[in-house]
Parts: C-alpha cells; structure tokens; sequence
C-alpha cells in the first residue's frame, strides 16, 4: 500500500463524506482513524439550525462569528436529506422542528431579540405563547412559559447514518485503517508522505493531497505541518432513556440551561447537551461524570415532567471540537495540497456539507459557499 | 404462608400472596408471557433477579417495572406491556437540581451488596466498632445464594442454607450494621462514595472504605427458543421456590452446566414439581475427572457427599440425567415447551415437553462499579471472565475499595463468607479499629485456602467447553434486548477487525435495558477469538454510570406521580 490520491485523516462524517464525493468522481481514497475516543462516529443526531443558547452564553465574543455562519445551517441540513436520498437508505432524518424553550418572560424576551435578529438573516423562525405552544407540543411541562420554534430543525439516526456511509465507502474501494495513528505528516516530492501506527507496528504511505477531518485531533496533524489550528477537545456526556411510545417530536433545547433532547426511531430519548465529561487514563479515554447525568435529566424532566417514569439506560461521553465557533476550512498555509475540514459549532449537522465543500477544494472546485472566513491561514 | 390477595393481569384476576414478586405470582398462575417486543415476539421473566429486564410490565398506570422485582399489592392492576413501551404517564414536574444538592450520607464502611460477602464483610468491620452502612438492591437482602423470602411472606426457612442466611442478616442488624433494603447502586464516584437510589430519593453515600460485594449473574448460552416465555435462568427457577414458593408450572427441564442445575432440580422436585430431565454438559463419570472428584472430597467431604445425595435424589424423582448432553432448542408448541437434547458437538436426542425449562451455564462476575472506578482486572480464561487483581486482604489495585465473593471471581458463597470477614477486618486495621480480643483473620484464610482448592477441584469436574455461539443458529437472537440475531451480530464482527464499541453501534447489540450484560461478553470472547484482541477491562463494554437501569424522577429525587 503506497501512493493515494487523497488520505483522508479521520473517519467521523465529515471525513466519511469527504471521501464519499472523492471517490465518486474516481479518486483513490484512503481513511486513517485514530478511533482511540471511539468518538468520532459517537454522534447524538441533532440537526441544529438556529443558534444554540449556550454558545451564545459561554463565548459571547463569538456571536458575530455564529450569525455570519448561520446560512451554512440549512444548507446542512438539506445536505442531509440530499444525502439520504443518494445513499438509498432510511437514516430516520426528520424535519420536525425545533423548539429552544423558556421558563419565564425574561427568558422568552431573550428568545425573541434571537428570533428577530435569526429571521433577517433568513431563518424560518416563529415565536410560540403558552397556549400555542401546548398545542403542537402537548407533552412540555407547566413550567415551560413560551418557545423559539426553528422549523427546519429536526434530527436523525447517527447509527444508521454511519453505518449506511461506511458500507457504501466500502463499496466505492475506499480504503479505511481502523485505530490507526498519523505520528508524522510530511511533504514529499509532489504529495505527503504519512508515517502510521497501528498496535505497535509501523508503516507509511504517500498521497498526493491530505484532508484534515480529525475534529479535535486536527491541530496536532496541522502542527505536523507547522501550522496552527487551535482545536480544542470537548468531552460532553450523553444521556439515552429506555424506549417508550413516541412522545417528543421535536428536537428540544432550552434558552438558558444547557440541554438538547430527542426522541429517535426506535423509541429511545437521547438527552444531552453540553453537559462536561472528562477524559480518564493515560489514553484520555472519554468517561462520564455522574454529576453531569443528575443535572441534565434534572433539567430534562422539568422541561418534559413524563420523562421521570422513564429509565436512563446508557450514558456516554461524544467528544466536541471547538475553535472559535467557525468552520476551519480551506487550504493549508503554505501547503497546496493539504486540507483542513473542522465544523464549526454543531458538527454533525455541517458534517457532510463540510465533507461536501473540502472534496470540492481538493479537485479544485468551486466549494458552492464563500468560505473565505474560514481559513486556516486566520491562526496566523 | 399468610393469606391470599388478589391482581388483575390483562382483566384476568389472580390470586397472590403477600411478600411475592408480581413474576412469581404470575408464573404461579401459568402467565409466563409478560411483554411483547419491537420484534413481534412475547417475552417472560429470565434472570429473575433484575438483570435481563425481560419481565416488563405494566403497574398501575406506570410502564417498565420488573416483574421479577416488583412486590405484589392487593388490587394491582397489570396488563402486559407494548413495544417499544407504554407513553409515560402526566406528572408534575420538579425543580432542577444538580448534584450538589443530592442528600450526602456517611459511614466508616460502605459495602454494596448484601449477600454471603458483604453481609460477612460488613459483620467483621462492624466487630470492630466501625460505623457500617450496608446496600442491597433486593427487598430482602441475602443475595443469591441465600435468597431470603421477603418477611411479608412469612415462609419457613427450607433447609440449612435458607436458616443460616437468615442468621447472618440478624447478626449484622443486631450488631448494628445500617442495612438499607431497596437500595439500586448505580454509580460509584471514587473508592469511597457511590450514588444510589432508595424509596425514589437518590443520595451520596461516602465512607472511610468500600467493600464491592455486587455477586454476579447468570451467564448467556443463546440456543434457539432461548427468549420464549417459560425458559429461564436456573437461578431464576430456583428464585422462584426459594424466595417467592411459586413454580413457573408442573414439567420442568433443566439445562447446562454445573453443579446448581441438579441442586435445584432437588428443590423444585421436593416443592412437587415433574423435573423430567437434568442435561449437565460435563460428562461427570469420564475416568479423566476421577483426580478432581478424589481432591473435591479431601478438600470437603461433606460438600461433596451432598452433590452425590443430590444426584441420587434426583434420579428417585424420576429425572432422568444426561451427561455429556445440553439443550440444543426449544420450540413453542401445543401444551408447552418442546426441547430437544443432543451432544454439544452436534446430534439430535430425546425430545420432552414441558411447562418451563430452566438453563444454568455458570456464572458472570457484577464487576461494574469496580471496573468504573479503574479496578485492575486480568482476564481469567479457567472461569472465562475477568478476575478483579486483590492483595491477600482483598484490596483492589484502587487504595481503600476492597471486593470479595463473585463479583471479583467466582468463588462460591462459603468463599464469599470468609473474603468478606479478611476484607472487614483489613478494613479496621487500615481505619484503626480495634478487633475484638482473640479475632483475627489468620481462620478466615485457613477456610478461603480450603474453598478455593475445593473449587477448582469443582470447576475441573465441571469441565466442559462453553458452547458460545455454537448452538445459536443464524436466527437467534444474540442480543435479547435489541434483537440482533446471530448472524446480522457475525456479519458485522467479520467486516474489518471491529472494537466492541463499533460493533454495537453498527447492530445496536448491548443498547438495551439489560446494557449489554448477556450479549457482551459473547462478542468479546468472539472478537478475542476473530481476531486476537486482547480479553481485557477494554474488550467489553465501557463500564458506565448508571450501571442499572434507573428512573429519572428517582435519579433527580423527584416526586411521585
């Protein structure tokens, strides 16, 4: 195994679907993954389009960042159900709405500068009373007072999304290394050399372009290459209850505290958020904290009380990448044939048009968005 | 036993008495389908002690209660529940809280697990004066091996093991060890502190020390049938007499491997149950096992006459023994159960009908809470599991969180009793309690010495290979919760060199109420076997909070619906 067309560094979405449109148009693809988070194919399945409260809380310097990156949001999501349609399997993708929630009037004032200010910049946003509210979503609480309800928010199956991408990769030839690290990147000749572990044993290979699709871990691979992109790991935690007849239609956050809860096809309400996990071990495996697991489903059966008859059955620890709530992407400064394709806030749902755009960068083409402000070179 | 009241299940009404679990007072009455499942199929109680989480029903209004854990009430209304679930009931909803605000309680000593290990454990520390706070998640605590029937009851001890777990439960509480009954421990936070559940609040327990003493579970042999209505577990059966006097009906087969299936199959008989076969897969009366039989009765004579009783026993109750044999499937049919014996290796056999087939394979170690708390374990290929790595006084390699009897390697009960009273009275040396004159540990040791030899003298005689996923054919379900059958489950472990985390979250396999318990160490062991990954902490699923089940208004202390 030596010389590909392109190596793919990392096999979460955005990676997957990068190689997805590479090999489509004929390249020779090979994925490397790290897998040591097992996280990067840990994904929750929210499709998030309006701005999520708590970036507006915990990094208000970035809210002119977020607002400029807001039409990317429905592209994604229409990226999404494009892609389902392509792949020829049901993903369980639902358009069924969002609602972000308030427990007061001053939280639902704050909500309604946010819808004010989403809906000149094109969102389909409405704000909801009580009484309306409680029509379209019987099941919320008595203490919810009013909503944000982004109508092209919705969610689907991030296990049969993955699972749906990977066969057909497979199918496509594209090549994937499993629990496989990247300890060098280096150009060579008219490409990049990769030199590779995988349990213990070394190897290298060469491609002739590199896409950096490794979430957190992609500011140690640009560092490889002496550039800095300063992505950060954030281990979040993840509830998931026991299934039950359907009862939460819509994807649910809440204007103040940090939660986002849905319920997927098989019945399960998977409740998360922002929660804080943490990494454990000289492999910084990613665990749950059990303090994050009382507040956030606190939270979640205040919000919906008929959750506290259920039972919470998993928990687990996805691993968010944080720059400066941008997307990282476009070419390497100084490097013409090595990528960087991170997601801004909400990567899942930019997965595959990032995916999308960073194989349009590497066969030269128009990535269909201006992607100028995402640079990588903006580090400096 | 004290007088009847009476349920209604699917509008029929059923006589019970007080103190039995809904499951058995169902079983009782020849209702063994309790749930039906996103697959179309019914399922029954299995485990019998809160694991499989198979039994769900529906109470009162309120969905997913275990049958199998839940005390029947005069006038309880129970009707079998959908898939994939009833909608929850309206409720009010309750402030949010964080974790600061859970109720914090303290000991000197915490011990999770109130079974021969922990009730011993807790016994010695408390002789020394400790403060011991003691949970259980049963009712009654006792354990599996005891399995003490709730008072309410008021059932005669059966025999000694029944009347010597009663003696030790009132020797703790008389020595004034804090035992709280109903205590579901789902998380532990470091070597000294957990959180748990109790009468739908949950609290902080923290302590000095903490003995791990959570026993373990039966393990998983997928045949076909093995998810009807009406096939158990062998300690679900025996739950069922010992704790609860109900028996699942009158012809019963049991199945596997080891030495309970022919105890229990006593026991049923002696409750007037038709145990028409005992298939054990060991061939116990091979001339290469006669060593193992030779040093078992050196080590206990008196145990070993008593398996030799049993066997006699169960032969004049007209059971008519296999060995060398197991159950290669079992089929619904008209009036029952239909299952068909055969060699391992392959074979057809005899055929029997009955009412409930009972399959015992050994055991599974409960090592969740250590393992969350980073306990070393090494994987021990004589009794397939992990071993929890212990000092001589039953430390693990985590400071101050001591584990003894199952949890950290099936060793048995009497072996539990005397790890739990090393493990206690390390633990009041360690804090400096004075033990009382003329105690020490050096008898306890002495004991242990003699139950492990007698043990591995057992296992040796008990030999036989485990059958994993050779009886399964392509349509078994492997993972009973999410319904991945054998074949989607190979299909995915031979595409790549899959972890065991990819290969749930391709099936689904281990997503489910009982989280992975039984499907889990089948796939490590095939993974390992595929592939040569190595049988470590890391090869099965990652042992998360909560490690049962728990109720979200329970979880968050909230109030009742």
């Amino acid at each position: 195994m030596s010389g590909f067309d392109v190596l793919v560094a990392g096999g979460g979405i955005v990676g997957m679907t990068a190689a997805l449109d590479l090999a489509r148009e004929g390249r020779s693809v090979i994925i490397v993954d790290e897998g040591r988070h097992s996280g990067t194919t840990a994904n929750a399945g929210s499709l998030h389009i309006q701005m999520q409260s708590r970036f507006i809380r915990m990094y208000p310097e970035q809210v002119a960042d977020l607002e400029r990156s807001l039409p990317l949001y429905p592209a994604g999501a229409a990226r999404w159900r494009e892609l389902e349609a392509e792949l020829g399997a049901d993903l369980e993708i639902k358009s069924s709405g969002g609602l972000m929630v308030a427990d007061d009037a001053g939280q639902f004032a704050f909500l309604a500068d946010k819808c004010a200010r989403e809906r000149r910049l094109g969102l389909d946003v409405h704000m909801l009373e009580r009484a309306e509210l409680a029509r379209i979503a019987p099941y919320l609480g008595e203490a919810v007072h009013g909503a944000e309800l982004c109508v092209e928010e919705g969610k689907l199956n991030p296990l049969k999304a993955n699972e749906a991408i990977r066969t057909t990769l497979q199918a496509l030839g594209v090549q994937r290394l499993d629990e496989t690290v990247i300890t060098a990147l280096s150009p060579a000749g008219h490409g990049i050399e990769a030199r590779l572990s995988h349990r213990g044993g070394q190897r290298s290979l060469s491609a002739g372009q590199v896409i950096l699709a490794a979430g957190s871990g992609t500011g140690q691979l640009a560092a490889m290459l002496g550039v800095t992109i300063p992505t950060v790991a954030e281990p979040l935690h993840v509830n998931v209850t026991e299934a039950t007849a359907p009862l939460i239609g819509h994807l649910v956050q809440h204007a103040e505290r940090m939660i986002t809860m849905k319920q997927l096809g098989a019945g399960q309400v998977v409740i998360g958020g922002g929660w804080p996990a943490r990494f454990t071990g000289p492999e910084e495996f990613p665990t749950v904290d059990p303090a994050s697991m009382i507040g956030n489903l606190s939270l979640a059966q205040h919000i919906v009380p008929r959750l506290g008859s259920l039972r919470v059955i998993r928990t687990w620890a996805g691993v968010n990448t944080t720059t400066d709530g941008q997307c990282v992407l476009g070419k390497l400064p100084g490097h013409d044939n090595v990528f960087s394709a991170v997601p801004g806030d909400a990567g899942y749902t930019l997965g595959p048009l990032v995916g999308r755009m960073a194989a349009a960068l590497a066969m030269g083409r128009d990535p269909g968005h201006d992607i100028a402000r995402f640079t990588p070179a903006r580090f400096g | 036993m004290s007088g009847r009241l009476t349920i209604t299940f699917e509008d029929r009404t059923i006589g019970a008495f007080p103190g039995q679990s809904l499951g058995a007072a169902l079983a009782a009455s020849g209702e063994l389908a309790l749930r039906h499942t996103a697959g179309g199929d019914c399922r029954g109680m299995f485990c019998g002690m809160g694991v499989c989480q198979d039994c769900l029903v529906t109470v009162d209004g309120a969905p997913n209660q275990r049958a199998c854990m839940v005390k029947v009430a005069d006038g309880m209304v129970v009707r079998r529940q959908a898939a994939p679930g009833e909608t929850p009931p309206a409720r009010v909803g309750a402030a949010p809280i964080l974790f600061e605000n859970l109720q914090t309680v303290t000991a000197d000593v915490l011990v999770i697990g109130g079974g021969a290990g922990g009730l011993s454990a807790a016994l010695a520390a408390r002789s020394c004066g400790l403060d011991v706070l003691l949970l259980d998640e049963r009712q009654t605590a006792g354990g599996q091996y005891y399995k003490q029937p709730s008072a309410a009851l008021k059932a005669e001890p059966l025999d000694r093991q029944q009347r010597d777990g009663a003696a030790l439960r009132q020797r703790c509480e008389g020595a004034g060890v804090r035992i709280i009954d109903g205590a579901e421990t789902f998380a532990a936070l470091d070597a000294g502190s957990v959180m748990a559940t109790h009468a739908g609040r949950t609290a902080v327990y923290r302590a000095r020390a903490m003995v791990i003493a959570t026993g373990a579970y039966e393990r998983a042999v997928p045949i076909p049938g093995w998810t009807l209505p009406g096939v158990m577990t062998t300690g679900a059966l025996q739950t069922l007499w010992r704790s609860h006097r109900a028996l699942p009906g009158r012809r019963i087969l049991i199945a596997g491997n080891g030495p309970l299936n022919l105890q229990v199959a006593c026991e049923v008989m002696a409750a007037g149950a038709d145990v028409v076969a005992v298939a054990e897969a060991a061939a116990l009366f091979a001339p290469a096992r006669a060593g193992a039989a030779l040093r078992m009765v050196l080590h206990d004579p008196a145990l070993t006459a008593t398996g030799l009783a049993l066997m006699a026993r169960a032969r004049l109750g007209g059971a008519t023994l296999h060995f060398g044999a197991v159950a290669r499937g079992i089929s619904a049919v008209e009036g029952g159960l239909e299952v068909e014996l055969g060699s391992a290796t392959g074979g057809h056999g005899e055929r029997f009908v009955v009412d409930a087939v009972a399959l015992g394979y050994g055991f599974q170690p409960s090592n969740e809470l250590l393992r969350a708390l980073g306990a070393r374990h090494d994987y021990d290929p004589g009794i397939r599991a992990l071993r929890t790595v212990r000092t001589r006084e039953c430390e693990t390699t985590v400071p101050n969180l001591f584990a003894v009897g199952d949890a950290c390697g099936l060793g048995g009960a009497p072996a539990a009793l005397a790890e739990g009273e090393i493990a206690g009275l390390a633990i009041a040396e360690r804090l400096g309690a004075r033990s009382p004159a003329g105690v020490s540990a050096d008898a306890a040791h002495r004991r242990l010495e003699g139950h492990r030899r007698f043990q591995a003298a057992l296992w040796r005689l008990y030999d036989a290979p485990s059958p994993r996923l050779s009886l399964a054919d392509d349509a078994t379900l492997i993972c009973r919760c999410e319904e991945v059958s054998k074949a989607a489950l190979l299909a995915a472990m031979a595409d790549g060199e899959p972890s065991i985390g990819a290969v749930k979250r391709r099936t689904r396999a281990g997503m489910g109420r009982c989280q992975g318990r039984y499907c889990g160490p089948l796939i490590a062991a095939h993974l390992a076997e595929e592939t040569g990954r190595p049988l470590d902490e890391r090869a099965l699923f990652a042992p998360r909070a909560p490690v049962k089940p728990v109720t979200i208004s329970d979880l968050v202390g909230g109030s009742a619906p």
